[in-house]
């Protein structure tokens, strides 16, 4: 989801023709991106799965021994029942009773997930009616959330970056890229904080097996919506106002979501990102002669041209919602 | 200003509820299910403890939860030995794996268990993420490129242009239904042995990046899956996944379009004594609504849709209103397709 939603706002549409050469590059780096990765977790995890292996088989093998009444085919149907009900998320240890995975602030906090597309998979839906109403309900919801989200992080965007920018470009009259990277780089400070290392230091605290680094890596997987499951809040036995936890973390994450795509939104807007991106996406054909000339207009009235669009900016802001079209097409219709 | 905040607290407002309606179903679906779940699981328990009773009972549970550990990282303890050749970690699952944080879906089956691989997955995915979003804004346009032929092809025919439009989204959703959902539906069907609502299920939830995990490909021991299979369902997911993210663009821009009328409807309810004032500023909407900020390709569109939003505005009848809004809303939704038809 995140693709759409860096697709309606960063990312301008343009036709095509140019940067065939650009978009081979594009599809090369990003396999050898992959490769790179699998050939590292490979490296890392490889060993400590080895020993785990091990470990398990020594544990099965003394188990077996130690109960010679039981067969290994007898433990072996009873295991595979008990993992079925565990991949379903329901425990049979008899501490864990106490957690329902559907009571109604569990199904809120999975609600959310699937929503913003995190999808854990520490819970899923085991009737088929429960799937069937997933999906519809996703269809629906997905596109919901990503208008709220870029409803929510438009106005906030006003207030949070294109005000304070402007403000201090006028006030202090350095260069607005300056400004604005300063203030990039601030923001993407301040939110790290607030929505990773303060909430991981929380979540280590409240939850009795995990560090910080495990809490921090929570934090990251959850909000970038990756969602792999195997840490969740609130799954621990015995946790104590179970409930209140489960809104606390829904909220939480909505809200960095939201922060996430605040400081993306930001970083899109300074000009060195857009030129790079410019590079992979599709230009219209253009003489080459025209391409220079506008270059020159944009470097020589570029701050004129800046104030009058952040103008324009903040009087479209003010108005009523427009469409999820990102400000950073003014600028492109300036350099039209 | 006024209808710019009301808008956003009714979509806020709208979203919260949404959110609480749905964890209502959730619940009301999911709970007896799980209820079953649960006794037969503490039955099953009971008499396998009956069957066997040199067990005691906290052997039998420290017993599970190391199994149940082991399982969470990853590692299938059912089997005997020669299982223990083949690894999680080998270089085509970790291939998987990355293209699967990449990709936001996160099935999660798989997941790095050292404090090495957590680092590096964060970073991984840091810059992952992005180059990801960048490779399939591009594949989306060439799929869209596809519809945009369609489209000239019509023209060239003869048709009205509103019918293309109509034509092509129609083309648009029927084909990426067929090809991403339900033909795969039925691949998984022989493959993985999933019923067909199993495999839309899957489906869906791959596409959509949700990623539950669940159900996953390649995954069972007890089947032998042809080489390249993996090849194949990655080369589906990313065309997919492209295809999906067109989808929900679609269908955002539906939904934002049914939303101001929404909030029209309520203005015009809430402000029929103050008609003059009230229709004045209904005047100034629609222009601000039509983005001057239009991407550079559909310029001429752009201009098109103008003088269709201000012709239509002097009108000034609700019907004619929502037709407007929703042909303006296939307009614009098509607007990838419209440009090629407006240079020719």
């Amino acid at each position: 989801m995140l693709q759409s939603l860096a697709g309606s706002s960063c990312v301008r549409l343009v036709e095509q023709h140019r940067s065939a050469w650009c978009f081979a590059l594009l599809v090369l780096g990003y396999l050898l991106y992959l490769v790179f990765g699998a050939v590292v977790f490979s490296s890392v995890e490889l060993p400590y799965e080895d020993l785990l292996r091990q470990e398990l088989g020594k544990l099965k093998q003394r188990f077996l021994e130690e109960h010679a009444c039981l067969s290994e085919q007898q433990l072996e149907q009873f295991l595979v029942r008990v993992l079925e009900a565990s991949n379903y998320g329901v425990s049979v240890l008899s501490n864990a009773s106490g957690n329902w995975n559907w009571d109604f602030t569990s199904s809120l906090f999975f609600a959310s997930t699937v929503l913003s597309t995190t999808g854990y998979g520490h819970t899923v839906p085991l009737s088929d009616g429960g799937k069937a109403f997933c999906i519809i309900y996703s269809v629906i919801g997905i596109p919901f959330t990503l208008l709220f989200l870029t409803a929510v992080v438009q106005r906030i965007i006003v207030y949070v970056t294109r005000r304070p920018v402007l403000y201090f470009h006028i006030r202090w009259g350095f260069s607005k890229q300056v400004v604005a990277i300063i203030h990039a780089m601030v923001l993407g400070f301040i939110t790290v904080s607030c929505f990773f290392l303060i909430p991981a230091a929380i979540f280590s605290v409240l939850e009795d097996d995990w560090n910080f680094l495990e809490s921090f890596y929570f934090c990251f997987i959850s909000l970038s919506t990756i969602g792999l499951g195997d840490y969740v809040p609130g799954e621990g036995y015995n946790q104590k106002f179970r409930e209140l936890y489960k809104i606390g973390i829904t909220c939480y994450l909505l809200m960095g979501l939201i922060a996430m795509l605040v400081v993306l939104e930001t970083f899109c807007e300074l000009h060195e990102l857009k030129k790079f991106r410019k590079l992979f996406y599709v230009k219209k054909d253009k003489e080459e002669d025209q391409v220079h000339i506008m270059e020159h207009d944009q470097l020589s009235f570029s701050s004129i041209s800046d104030q009058a669009a952040s103008m324009k900016d903040d009087q479209k802001a003010n108005e009523p919602f427009v469409n999820s079209q990102s400000p950073t097409s003014n600028d492109s219709s300036l350099n039209n | 200003m006024f209808g710019g905040r009301l808008q956003t607290a009714l979509l806020v407002a709208g979203y919260f509820v949404y959110l609480l309606v749905g964890a209502a179903v959730f619940q009301a679906l999911e709970r007896t299910a799980e209820k079953q779940e649960k006794m037969a699981a503490a039955q099953m328990k009971e008499a396998f403890l009956q069957n066997f009773t040199q067990l005691t009972v906290a052997e039998m549970e420290q017993f599970m939860k190391n199994l149940i550990e082991a399982i969470q990282n990853g590692v299938y303890p059912i089997g005997n030995e020669s299982q223990f050749e083949e690894s999680n970690w080998d270089f085509s699952n970790s291939f998987f794996f990355a293209g699967t944080v990449v990709s936001t879906i996160g099935y999660g089956t798989l997941h790095p268990k050292t404090a090495g691989g957590q680092i590096f997955c964060v970073f991984f995915a840091l810059f992952g993420i992005p180059l990801n979003i960048v490779f399939l804004h591009r594949v989306g346009k060439m799929l869209s490129l596809l519809c945009k032929k369609l489209g000239k092809f019509l023209y060239e025919k003869g048709m009205r242009k509103k019918k293309i439009k109509f034509l092509t989204l129609l083309f648009f959703l029927a084909t990426g239904i067929l090809v991403f959902l339900c033909l795969p539906s039925v691949f998984f069907q022989i493959t993985e042995g999933w019923s067909y609502s199993e495999g839309i299920y899957f489906a869906f939830i791959t596409l959509s990046t949700i990623g539950f995990g669940d159900y996953v490909v390649g995954k069972q021991s007890d089947r032998k899956y042809f080489s390249y299979y993996r090849v194949l369902v990655a080369i589906w997911i990313l065309f997919g996944l492209a295809w999906i993210a067109l989808l929900f663009n679609l269908l955002t821009t539906v939904l934002e379009d049914t939303e101001k009328i929404i909030v029209k409807d309520l203005q015009q309810i809430g402000k029929v004594s103050k008609d003059s004032v009230g229709s004045q500023r209904r005047r100034c909407w629609p222009v601000q609504f039509i983005p001057e900020e239009e991407p550079l390709p559909p310029r001429a569109g752009g201009d098109a849709m103008k003088m269709e939003s201000l012709t239509a505005d002097s009108e000034r009848t609700k019907n004619e209103k929502k037709v407007f809004s929703n042909s303006k809303t296939i307009a614009i939704m098509s607007r990838e397709f419209n440009s090629s038809l407006e240079n020719c």
